[in-house]
């Protein structure tokens, strides 16, 4: 068995460690032009799979590694998020949890 | 969809312990019955803390004696945390009144009771809309297909875009609900025997608060499954969003000095995250059956959180049940499912229930553990006057002289501490 150390893993550390049938249509999109006249971007710290991404001042949002917790969708201030589950069963696998 | 055009009595949306329950009881009472999960096979979409309450399933699924029970809950802690200090309550239990297990084996199992019984499960169906003619549901549509039933059960769980866009309840605010986020670290059963002092079978369920979750609103669980340890925290969206990446969060627990020789040589098998929601009185619909259509489960708002334990699964569990047996009393009562029918049988019921009465009684509790502030402060005094009691130089000072101190430290006056306890109290 490998140990995981005693460093913080990073969040694409943690989520390689699930299974994943990630779908080749994004079941999020993100309207990023909403995001520039947002100051305080409360999905960058809230989403736990670290998806939104701050690039300078822009937000980039990537859906494949998408947990399905839902939270973006209640905290954007600016309903820049287009949400839903995938299709088809894809997305994250869970086992254990 | 498609291969569905058998004619169903009864359409259930979402295999959680809400929907199997309720489809389970339905099937067992000879309805013809199909349960639509967006997932791939059952439980592959679902993440809990870890612990189930048995006494409400027994009543839904009779013995539990083939379910995948993983330890039996024994020791129950409680812990605050400091720093470098910590305070744990410990109460070792005599009985048998709940379990670990992962929640996707657990929905597992009750879907094999619910297809034995006759019911049909179809996965990696997701539900796009609940169909509505002339006022009353119809039936659900999927990529353009609709499929039809006399009653639909809607289990859909927290995340509730099917009522919202029925327009039953509106988009939570972020405070009402909170983000769970979850680790799973396999460590072999005996190391977890040994490090929580458990005999084989029995199982430890652990609540943290303070500064091991950054003295978010919420807090940790630690759960000790066969052999794998589950650790977590539940943290309280504000509008703001979360000041730290709930990642950090979780990785910050998972190292913390005074935790993390527990699950040394472990390995994280699995990383998910998931919602709970948290002011559950607020998130339960003004109504829970409209015609032809019943909300059961996470979807309902039904979840108690009372900072020291969660009650999701089972409350789901009693409430699938609840609305299978109203169905059957609409069906051979009245022959109707008419909104007044529903809400009579089933939202009357379950409004009269134990389980609802819990959730309206416990929502003081949820405010204090819910506030960053009286946790920082309360941890910051408990552990100060423990500090003084124990760590001793020459002079050996009384309780009171340790706890003066302490709130004069923390700048809490002692009327401000006494009003704090029997505000909780009398609440409680
Ligand atoms: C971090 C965390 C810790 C928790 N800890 C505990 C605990 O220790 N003990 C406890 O008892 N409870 C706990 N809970 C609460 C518990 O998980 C829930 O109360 C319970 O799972 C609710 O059951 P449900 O059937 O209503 O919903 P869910 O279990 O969420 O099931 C809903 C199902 O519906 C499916 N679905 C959703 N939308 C669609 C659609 N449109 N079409 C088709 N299918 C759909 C989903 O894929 C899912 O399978 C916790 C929750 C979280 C998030
Ligand atoms: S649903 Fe959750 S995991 Fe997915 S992008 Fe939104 S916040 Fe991140």
């Amino acid at each position: 068995m490998t140990s995981i150390g005693d460093k913080p893993l990073r969040v694409d550390d943690l989520l390689q460690r699930n299974v994943w049938d990630v779908d080749h249509r994004p079941h999020i999109t993100v309207d990023t032009e909403k995001c520039r006249l947002c100051e305080a971007k409360p999905c960058i710290t809230t989403c736990p799979a670290g998806c939104y991404i701050l690039a300078g001042n822009k937000v980039v949002f990537s859906y494949e590694g998408c947990l399905e917790c839902g939270a973006c969708r209640l905290i954007c201030p600016y309903n820049a998020v287009k949400w839903s589950y995938p299709l088809s069963g894809k997305g994250v696998q869970y086992r254990f949890s | 969809m498609q291969g569905l055009n058998r004619r169903f009595e009864v359409i259930v949306v979402g295999a959680g312990p809400a929907g199997l329950s309720a489809a389970y009881i339905l099937a067992k009472k000879g309805f013809h019955v199909v349960l639509l999960e967006r997932g791939r096979g059952v439980g592959s979409k679902q993440v809990f803390g870890g612990r189930v309450y048995s006494s409400l399933l027994e009543r839904v699924f009779g013995s539990l004696g083939d379910a995948p029970i993983h330890r039996w809950v024994r020791r129950e802690r409680l812990s605050i945390i400091n720093g470098e200090r910590m305070l744990t309550v410990e109460y070792i239990s005599g009985g048998k009144y709940s379990f670990t297990t992962y929640l996707g084996q657990l929905a597992s199992w009750m879907a094999g009771k619910a297809v034995e019984a006759g019911a049909i499960i179809v996965d990696e169906v997701r539900v796009d809309r609940i169909l509505v003619e002339d006022n009353s549901v119809v039936g659900v549509e999927s990529g353009g297909d609709t499929l039809k039933a006399d009653v639909v059960v809607d289990a859909e769980g927290a995340n509730r875009l099917l009522l919202e866009e029925l327009g039953l309840v509106e988009k939570p605010r972020p405070s009402d609900m909170a983000l769970g986020v979850k680790e799973v670290i396999k460590l072999g059963e005996e190391k977890i025997d040994e490090r929580f002092g458990l005999r084989s079978g029995e199982g430890a369920a652990w609540i943290l608060a303070g500064s091991v979750s950054a003295y978010t609103p919420g807090g940790g669980f630690i759960y000790t499954n066969k052999d794998s340890v589950s650790i977590g925290v539940v943290v309280s969206l504000e509008s703001g969003g979360l000041v730290e990446e709930p990642y950090r969060l979780v990785e910050s627990m998972r190292l913390n000095p005074l935790l993390k020789d527990i699950w040394r040589e472990g390995d994280i098998i699995e990383y998910s995250a998931h919602l709970v929601p948290e002011r559950s009185v607020r998130l339960i619909p003004s109504k829970l059956a409209l015609n032809n259509f019943l909300v059961v489960g996470d979807a309902a708002g039904l979840l108690l959180n009372t900072g020291y334990t969660i009650r999701g699964v089972d409350y789901a569990a009693y409430s699938g049940y609840l609305a299978a047996n109203a169905i059957v009393e609409a069906e051979e009562k009245y022959g109707s499912y008419s909104e007044e029918v529903l809400r009579r049988l089933y939202e009357e019921r379950l409004k009269r229930s134990m389980v609802f009465r819990d959730i309206a009684r416990h929502k003081a509790v949820e405010m204090i553990w819910e506030n960053p502030t009286m946790i920082k402060q309360y941890a910051a005094l408990l552990l100060d006057t423990l500090g003084g009691l124990y760590e001793l130089g020459e002079s050996t000072p009384s309780l009171r002289e340790t706890f003066k101190n302490a709130r004069r430290k923390n700048k809490v006056s002692l009327i401000r501490v006494m009003a704090d306890l029997v505000h909780g109290v009398m609440k409680a």
